[in-house]
């Protein structure tokens, strides 16, 4: 090194990349399991953020209210129940899909699944749990494998008449059919009698559009799993640490046509004729025309996972750079006019939402933007492993009460509610104030 | 209204029913089915290939049917619930051919009281180079026609002493085959008060509603994409609507065939693969043949045990199998 320096430029990065290689393309691999990534943005507010919930000064919705119940309503009448892709859920919240990732498969993702069952909240399970997991047992350590162990805690858990497990499937689990395997379990048969059964297509995901699913894994487990995924050597030889070397085991993402993902609606329903049908997208540019796509097809739900999305490994590039974030996404399916808004929807039209949701601001702003309910995904992990008793239940229950507070503010009642109205984007230009929704309010308009 | 289906009796234990008179004489019947369905077929220029029995991969199927895995030196195999995928690749060797192939499907539990589900069973299973629907559908009746022929001709009194009345299969005998498209049958099902879906393949109380309605076997044609399996030809000229057909008889039994023209066109077959789901690598085998070019061609599998007891009237297909294997039942 002679000293050279490049002031304003990332010579920092450039000098990394000339030591490390490929490995720079990466978080450090050291860190994997122990920590959760998704988009690079401590404390940065993103578009979602930056949205105020701006209540207004005439509330139509609250005299409507106050008409029903005699009296003046406050923010306990709000009604949080909700229905989220054919399942009754006690709130507009499910827990999101972890993945085969380290930190989302073992204790903590039964702990999660035993929580969301006691909230009354459906649960999804991730993709590539099958492949390398296995189905009964897992390969390696002869335990219950993660899939079963998860779903029987659920099972075991949950109040009759609410909640439900979707379940999703890649391209590998295709290979394993997972579908299949858990569609003729008996250990399955409470779920799918009941109705609370889905599998989830999934496209892709908010942390690396257009990619599949990545894992790290160590030169053993790299070897069992070689025939099923592709697995490379680009992390580097080893950390300072001196742990062992590390591969990256990558899962394809699947090929979708807007065709492709209309055949394989119908061929999901056609073959679990009593499962729901859920599917998962990316934050695409196109993701209005996917969503409606899916919703024509028969999709009980469609959910968008945003750029700030995702527990999983992702190149450094596709966090910071790719993929749309979540209020773009919302708003262009908002715009395409491909379904109503909250609880008013027709059939089909159930959009979740899931991207960095953990506290009741974020979650009722997608909620305003038409999602019909939000996920947890880290925010669930990391509770779970603040108490693994209790620590998704009261993370959900301030949730819960901020949203009622919020909702109730709007001078409203109900999730689906919400609206666009009731989003304020700083520096828009002021619009035309939207046309007050009720005809029937006459004294409280202008 | 739903109709109901009827209450199907369950196996006695195996050597009870090995020894039945009445396992006696559908095996009879059955014997003879064989010996007519080889002799038209190889009248009419067929060669019979015996089937593979595993595979690196098996027809996909559907209706929530699974394969058996089979672990073959490490590697996961699959039971046959098809050999399609085989008859397509054998056309360049032999254009005309057929099989009396054994096959495996795990059934849903719930197929378990249809009466018309077993979880092995065989196919005559039959494929034809170059040929159209048309002309599959032609030899599929004309085998029939001369499978019936036969057995009332070699074993009269075996039919007449299970109750079965040769007047039952006049319609039939005299070459008549009503045809309509699976549109149709949808229409009418729905204006029966049966819920049938549009996009599905017709249930099995939906096939039995149409089959007691009916005095003579009929082809339902036209299935919609996304009901059957990937080589099932597209039409050209209708988009989502397939070549294929099922061949129902009339009298309650139901499907006794289903059958196609088949997609041999390697991009297609790829693209059709995603649309159902499937993996494309799994297939290496097949659509390395695919890509070197499979002949054009279509074929239909005709259920035995489902032909045997059409022709014997017998009320559940495990009694026209030895060695039944009912959906979720553990059996020898």
């Amino acid at each position: 090194m002679t000293g050279l320096r490049a002031a304003g430029f990332p010579e920092r990065a450039v000098r990394a990349r000339a030591r490390n290689g490929t490995a720079e393309v990466f978080p450090p691999a050291g860190g994997y399991g122990e920590e959760l990534y998704g988009e690079l943005r401590d404390g940065v507010p993103d578009e979602l953020d930056r949205a105020r919930i701006a209540p207004p000064v005439f509330m139509p919705r609250r005299l409507e209210k106050l008409i029903e119940l005699g009296r003046e309503p406050g923010h306990d009448d709000v009604e949080l129940h909700t229905s989220v892709g054919g399942f009754a859920s006690e709130l507009p919240l499910f827990l999101s899909a972890f993945g085969s990732t380290r930190a989302g498969s073992g204790d903590l993702g039964v702990a999660a699944s035993r929580q969301a069952a006691r909230l009354g909240i459906p649960m999804v399970i991730g993709e590539n749990m099958v492949p390398v997991h296995g189905y009964r047992r897992a390969a390696a350590d002869g335990v219950r494998s993660a899939l079963l162990a998860r779903i029987r805690a659920y099972t075991e858990a949950v109040p009759d008449g609410v909640g439900g497990v979707a379940v999703q499937q890649s391209t590998e689990d295709a290979d394993s059919e997972v579908w299949n395997l858990v569609y003729s379990d008996p250990a399955t048969r409470p779920l799918l009698e009941s109705g609370r059964l889905a599998f989830e297509l999934k496209t892709g995901q908010g942390a690396k559009p257009g990619l599949g699913g990545m894992t790290v894994v160590d030169r053993a487990e790299a070897d069992r799993l070689s025939g099923r995924f592709t697995v490379r050597d680009v992390l580097g030889s080893g950390t300072a640490d001196g742990t062992a070397e590390h591969r990256l085991r990558c899962a394809t993402p699947g090929t979708f046509t807007e065709e492709i993902v209309r055949q394989q609606l119908r061929f999901m329903r056609n073959n679990f004729p009593k499962a729901r049908t859920w599917v998962k997208f990316h934050p695409g540019r196109d993701v209005a025309r996917a969503a409606a796509t899916a919703w024509r097809a028969g999709a009980d739900a469609v959910t968008v996972d945003g750029a700030e999305g995702g527990t999983g490994w992702a190149p450094r590039v596709f966090l910071d750079q790719v993929g749309l974030g979540l209020a773009d996404c919302l708003r262009l399916i908002a715009a395409s006019g491909h379904h109503g808004s909250g609880a008013s929807d027709g059939p089909g039209g159930c959009l979740l939402a899931t991207g960095r949701m953990w506290e009741g601001g974020r979650a009722v702003r997608a909620l305003a933007l038409g999602a019909r309910a939000v996920g947890l995904g880290r925010a669930a992990l990391i509770a779970v492993d603040e108490d693994p008793e209790d620590g998704l239940v009261r993370l959900a229950e301030a949730l819960a009460l901020e949203a009622r507070l919020l909702i109730s503010a709007l001078g409203k009642y109900a999730p689906g509610s919400l609206g666009a109205e009731d989003l304020w984007w700083p520096g828009a230009a002021p619009a035309a104030p939207a046309p007050a929704p009720l005809s029937a309010a006459g004294p409280g308009n202008p | 209204m739903e109709q109901s289906e009827p209450a199907v009796p369950l196996p006695p234990p195996l050597g009870e029913h090995l020894r039945s008179p009445r396992l006696r004489a559908a095996m009879l019947v059955q014997q003879e089915a064989l010996h007519a369905a080889r002799e038209f077929l190889r009248g009419e220029g067929f060669t019979e290939l015996l089937p593979p029995l595993i595979g690196p991969v098996t027809d996909p199927g559907g209706r929530g049917a699974k394969a058996l895995d089979v672990d073959y030196y490490g590697h996961p195999y699959k039971l046959m619930t098809s050999a399609i995928l085989y008859k397509q690749a054998s056309l360049s060797g032999f254009p005309k051919l057929f099989y009396i192939a054994p096959n495996v499907r795990v059934e849903p539990e719930e197929t378990a009281g249809t009466g018309r589900h077993l979880v092995e069973f065989h196919q005559i299973d039959v494929e034809i180079a170059g040929a159209s629907r048309q002309d599959a559908q032609d030899v599929a009746a004309g085998m029939l026609t001369h499978i019936v022929d036969h057995v009332w001709t070699a074993v009269p009194d075996v039919l007449a002493e299970l109750g079965r009345d040769e007047l039952d299969f006049a319609e039939l005998r005299s070459g008549k085959f009503d045809a309509c498209t699976h549109e149709e049958a949808v229409s009418r099902l729905i204006a029966r008060g049966h819920p049938q879906s549009p996009d599905a393949e017709i249930d099995w109380a939906g096939e039995r509603i149409l089959s007691l309605e009916a005095d003579r076997p009929f082809f339902v044609n036209d299935y919609p994409k996304g009901s059957r399996g990937f080589y099932d030809r597209e039409d050209p000229e209708h988009p989502g609507v397939l070549r294929n057909f099922d061949l129902l008889a009339h009298g309650g039994y139901g499907e006794l065939v289903s059958g196609s023209e088949r997609e041999a066109d390697y991009a297609t077959i790829v693209t059709r693969m995603r649309e159902s789901g499937e993996n494309p690598a799994k297939y290496a085998w097949y659509l390395d043949l695919a890509r070197e070019g499979i002949p054009s061609s279509a074929g239909f599998g005709m259920g035995l045990q489902r032909l045997v007891r059409f022709l014997t009237g017998l009320d559940a297909l495990w009694q026209v199998s030895a060695y039944p294997k009912l959906p979720g039942a553990v059996s020898p």
